[in-house]
């Protein structure tokens, strides 16, 4: 790590021996060391994108090609107009390296975070859902450790501040042994005006600039840097860079904001993330045009004979800037004072599109407004594993256990059986707007109040199948997430993402993030799906154990359904209904769990998606929908089709009488086609009388249909027509097993 | 008539505007609801108040505890005393036992983790001011979401003799299993009243368990709470 000097201090940075003759001979002087700081945080990875921000050129501008979309990605969260005059917002977020280090704080403060986003697009956040990684529990106890609390981190946070968690993910893979994924997606509903009111620039010179809320403290100094390194023994040092969450601050916050916010009189907002106010206050004025003058002894700290570049680098949580108009000052104080806030007026903004800082008679920042959010770009080499041929050439073992016997050993396993000891620990109901409950369907589904519109959301993604091919497995993700919301009734409306992946300087790291990326856009593009956020992580891997992690673009989709008795749900609901299989099973079991958690496999052939296929798929479903054809719904996923058919008899307590006979390839073992990840696929349940109707809407879309079985009052499920034995299951054993897993793990 | 409700805002209640909701929006029938930041309640101004749910001032040092001694209380308890009725819903529960407007306590969980999930609970006392609409015996199914729920008291022989026990958690049949007592609740116990039953407290919430729409089985049996309320200010105004 090179070393800067100024004025005697001398300072470690991560930044290039490039980048710091660029930063000298813009200034035409050498920085002060709060200067070096905040060019240091500023031109982070995390910060500046500088790896990753030459590829995420390839996700084509959401706001110039879609006019229902009001900010896109760049912005603190991407913005969407869902009509009746109301603005959606939503952003992703990962918090891994905090969270592998300290769990609880680390996911706490994650949620704190990705709720501040969300708030200074001046909408109320009511919505949380969190995608989640660890290494598998079994005989693990320092999985269990990170899990169990990862999950306490999120509840006490997010309960406490009243947003409900509605969904989520979690995933167990060896490759998250160490470095876990705590990913964390916020979503907001307010009116446009709620929107425009707020936005994140200060563009008007001679207004306030006010801090409100937590205090500064000396926590979280250079977390970002922190987060663009790889994990190492040294990490366990790097514990005071994980901030501490105060919910409570946090809900008052969201108040008092909100609040002001209603007044008119907010000119420009932000919060205090990752840079705290270097990156608030260099981005506000940068991006507005503006300068601003900043007076150090106003803002208020936590702790005595904190040092500028502590203040000015200082990660503690619960903050926001505002930009006030003038003739606001007092009206916005007052909503400050009357939720008890903390706040202090730190300065103003001016036409210099200089940002000053003075500590006393000291100018230790004045530095041109843009100059810190200016970080050059790196461009990375990118190369294909070698491993990776000798992988997908894995063959399929002959099953030399019963049928029988690896159904229930694959619902039971650990990334397919019940999360509901995670989402019971969750509040998901608070804000009366939880239609359809976690663990209810595959996304969660939200009234919107005062309109006949409901939100559908879902985050995901298989990180084993990206690990085979990161361009298909992205794609393949996005089939599977807008596939939850679409087995909802909801029509998918807007994505964000979240790129997990290792380091970016290894160039078959790079590889998987690029390909990745790739494989978003060329979707998103061909499907009319806006990306309007997102969010990188690299250097995500363990420099102990050498191994870095499944690459892991996680998604979320947000979709819109009309009208209440549009709302479709994923149990079975009556005996004698038709039970069909939608789309085309392929003997694709590259990274399946069937491999996973039967032979110890990661390799084989993995899902490949064909766009146009799918969105045949999707058409029909919808033309299903709008004729009113469909009882049920459920996305096939991991595991297979028998999976999914053993979920959606739980609830109820049904059965199924299935028939496979012609409903697959000759050439298909039993065990490709039942265990097959194939994505694009969907079980519905209908009435038997609407059949012919069904089959004329798939034969004139050219979709693959087949009848696969009935609903049956027994809650037993037979499988004919298969070529090797018939298979009988018994639905209660099946969700006993479901059920038990991670309860059987974790409460010891 | 305009009866008016004040719900009360303190910092950190986060089920303020679910309830407001439900009083203006669901039930309506003459209720005029208004949300009053804690040091702004002056009781005289209306008929009736709910402490809503939430994380009172982050439920730092005890769930309720700090809230217990906001003027709001203060204004409460000449409320208490006129005979107006005041419930308390969860965190307003706690609030409420914390003031000692209620017997007992509520502790952590037994399981030590926060628990959110459909309940049932039985209804014991249909005298109270927001039970009215309710038979002995009446399952009503309505959610939990707490953290600090198990109820305590040392003195339950008193509280059974004067009919102080509301509710309990019950199967869906209104057996009372350890299994359908979520939270390990000393008798099941999951609402009380006080002795002239102008307060209930009660862990399960309500208000969202008014609207079909939020139920698992489309009912709407949290209305019956605010249904009863409104016909105990009419019939006390009267």
């Amino acid at each position: 790590m090179p070393k800067v000097l100024s004025n005697g201090d001398e300072l470690d940075v991560d930044l290039t021996e490039p980048e710091i003759k660029q930063i000298k001979n813009l200034l035409e002087r050498d920085p002060t060391i709060t200067e070096w700081g905040m060019f240091d945080v500023m031109h982070s990875e995390h910060c500046s994108y500088k790896s990753s921000r030459p590829k995420l050129k390839l996700f084509e501008d959401a706001e110039k090609n879609y006019d229902y979309v009001l900010a896109g990605p760049g912005q603190d969260a991407g913005v969407i107009d869902i009509g009746d005059g109301f603005a959606l917002a939503f952003r992703i977020e990962s918090h891994n390296h905090p969270s592998a280090i300290e769990p609880y704080h680390g996911a706490a403060t994650g949620i704190g975070g990705i709720i501040r986003d969300i708030l200074c697009m001046g909408v109320r956040p009511i919505a949380l859902l969190d995608p989640l990684r660890f290494g598998p529990l079994k005989g693990n106890p320092h999985s269990q450790w990170l899990f169990k609390y990862v999950v306490k981190g999120i509840a006490d946070y997010g309960n406490c501040t009243g947003i409900p968690t509605i969904g989520g993910e979690v995933e167990f893979d060896k490759s998250f042994e160490s470095n876990c994924l705590v990913n964390v997606a916020c979503i907001g509903l307010g009116t446009i005006e709620d929107f425009k009111h707020a936005p994140s620039k200060a563009y008007n010179p001679g207004d306030y600039v006010i801090l409100m809320g937590g205090s500064t403290g000396r926590d979280g100094i250079h977390g970002v840097t922190f987060a663009s390194r790889t994990l190492t023994e040294m990490s366990e040092a790097d514990r005071p860079a994980v901030q501490i969450g105060d919910p409570f601050t946090k809900k008052m916050i969201i108040e008092a904001t909100l609040e002001a916010v209603k007044t008119g009189y907010v000119r420009g907002l932000k919060d205090l993330g990752g840079g705290g106010l270097s990156c608030a206050l260099s981005e506000l004025t940068g991006d507005g045009g503006t300068g601003g003058d900043i007076d150090m002894s106003k803002i208020f700290t936590r702790e005595p004979g904190m040092n500028s570049f502590e203040v000015m680098l200082s990660e503690s949580q619960e903050r926001m800037a505002f930009i006030v108009k003038p003739v606001g000052l007092e009206t916005i104080l007052e909503a400050f004072r009357k939720f008890e806030m903390a706040h202090a007026v730190i300065g103003r903004t001016d036409d210099s599109k200089v940002l000053k800082v003075k500590d006393g008679d000291n100018l230790v920042v004045n530095l041109p407004a843009t100059a810190l959010s200016d970080a050059p770009t790196i461009p990375r080499e990118e190369k294909r594993p070698e491993y990776l041929d000798k992988l997908i050439a894995q063959q399929t073992p002959e099953p030399t256990k019963d049928l029988e016997e690896i159904i229930y050993e694959l619902i039971a396993s650990e990334n397919i059986c019940s999360k509901e000891w995670v989402y019971r620990q969750y509040d998901h109901e608070v804000g009366v707007r939880s239609v359809v409950k976690c663990g209810e369907a595959d996304s969660g589904v939200l009234r919107i109040i005062g309109t006949n519109k409901f939100l559908a959301a879902s985050v995901g993604i298989n990180s084993k199948h990206c690990y085979l091919n990161p361009y298909e497995g992205a794609k393949g993700g996005l089939v599977e997430i807008c596939g939850n919301v679409i087995a909802n009734g909801a029509k998918p409306m807007a994505m964000v993402n979240c790129c997990n992946f290792g380091n970016p300087e290894i160039p078959e790291s790079f590889w998987y993030f690029s390909h990745a990326v790739k494989g978003m856009a060329d979707f998103c593009t061909q499907l009319r799906i806006p990306i309007i956020g997102g969010n990188v992580s690299f250097y995500n891997e363990d420099e102990v154990t050498k191994t870095a992690i499944k690459p892991t673009p996680v998604i979320m989709i947000v979709g819109i359904i009309e009208g209440k008795e549009n709302i479709i749900t994923l149990p079975f609901k009556q005996t004698g209904d038709d039970i069909l299989l939608i789309g085309d099973t392929k003997a694709e079991l590259g990274g399946s769990e069937y491999h996973s958690v039967i032979y110890d496999l990661e390799g084989g052939i993995p899902p490949h998606v064909d766009e146009k296929n799918i969105k045949a798929t999707w058409d029909f479903i919808f033309e299903l929908y709008k004729k009113n054809l469909v009882k049920a719904n459920h996305d096939v996923n991991k595991g297979g089709l028998i999976i999914t058919i053993a979920e959606m008899c739980f609830k109820n307590n049904l059965g199924a009488d299935l028939d496979f006979n012609g409903c697959y390839n000759d050439k298909l073992r039993d065990d490709e086609f039942l265990f097959s990840e194939s994505v694009g696929r969907f079980i519905i349940e209908t009435q038997p009388k609407d059949y012919n109707k069904i089959m004329e809407i798939a034969e004139n879309l050219n979709i693959s249909v087949k009848k696969v079985g009935i609903v049956i009052a027994n809650p037993e499920i037979y499988i004919k027509g298969l070529k090797g034995n018939y298979v009988k299951l018994d639905v209660n054993k099946m969700k006993n097993l479901y059920e038990a897993t991670i309860p059987n793990l974790m409460e010891i | 008539m305009t009866i008016k409700i004040a719900v009360i805002q303190f910092p950190g209640s986060n089920c303020d505007l679910d309830t407001l909701h439900v009083l203006n929006n669901v039930i309506s029938n003459g209720i005029e609801a208004e949300l009053i930041w804690h040091n702004h309640f002056k009781e005289a101004q209306f008929d009736g108040v709910v402490l809503p749910g939430g994380f009172s001032f982050g439920d730092y040092l005890r769930s309720g505890i700090i809230a217990a001694h906001s003027p709001a209380l203060d204004e409460a308890r000449i409320m208490l005393k006129d005979g107006k009725p005041i419930i308390g819903i969860c965190n307003g529960f706690q609030i409420l036992a914390e003031a000692q407007f209620l017997p007992g306590a509520l502790l952590r969980n037994d399981s030590l983790k926060f628990i959110c999930k459909w309940v049932n609970i039985k209804v014991e006392n249909n005298k109270t001011a927001f039970t009215s609409k309710m038979n002995i015996g009446d399952v009503l199914a309505i959610p939990i979401a707490h953290g600090e729920g198990r109820y305590y008291t040392d003195k339950l022989k008193e509280l059974e003799e004067n009919n102080q026990i509301v509710f309990r958690y019950s199967t869906e049949n209104g057996e009372l299993t350890e299994q359908a007592n979520p939270n390990g609740s000393l008798e099941s116990i999951a609402g009380v009243c006080n002795l002239e039953q102008n307060c209930l407290g009660l862990m399960p919430h309500p208000e969202r368990a008014s609207e079909p729409i939020l139920s698992p089985k489309q009912t709407m049996h949290g209305r019956l709470f605010f249904e009863s309320m409104v016909e105990f200010i009419k019939r006390r105004v009267s």
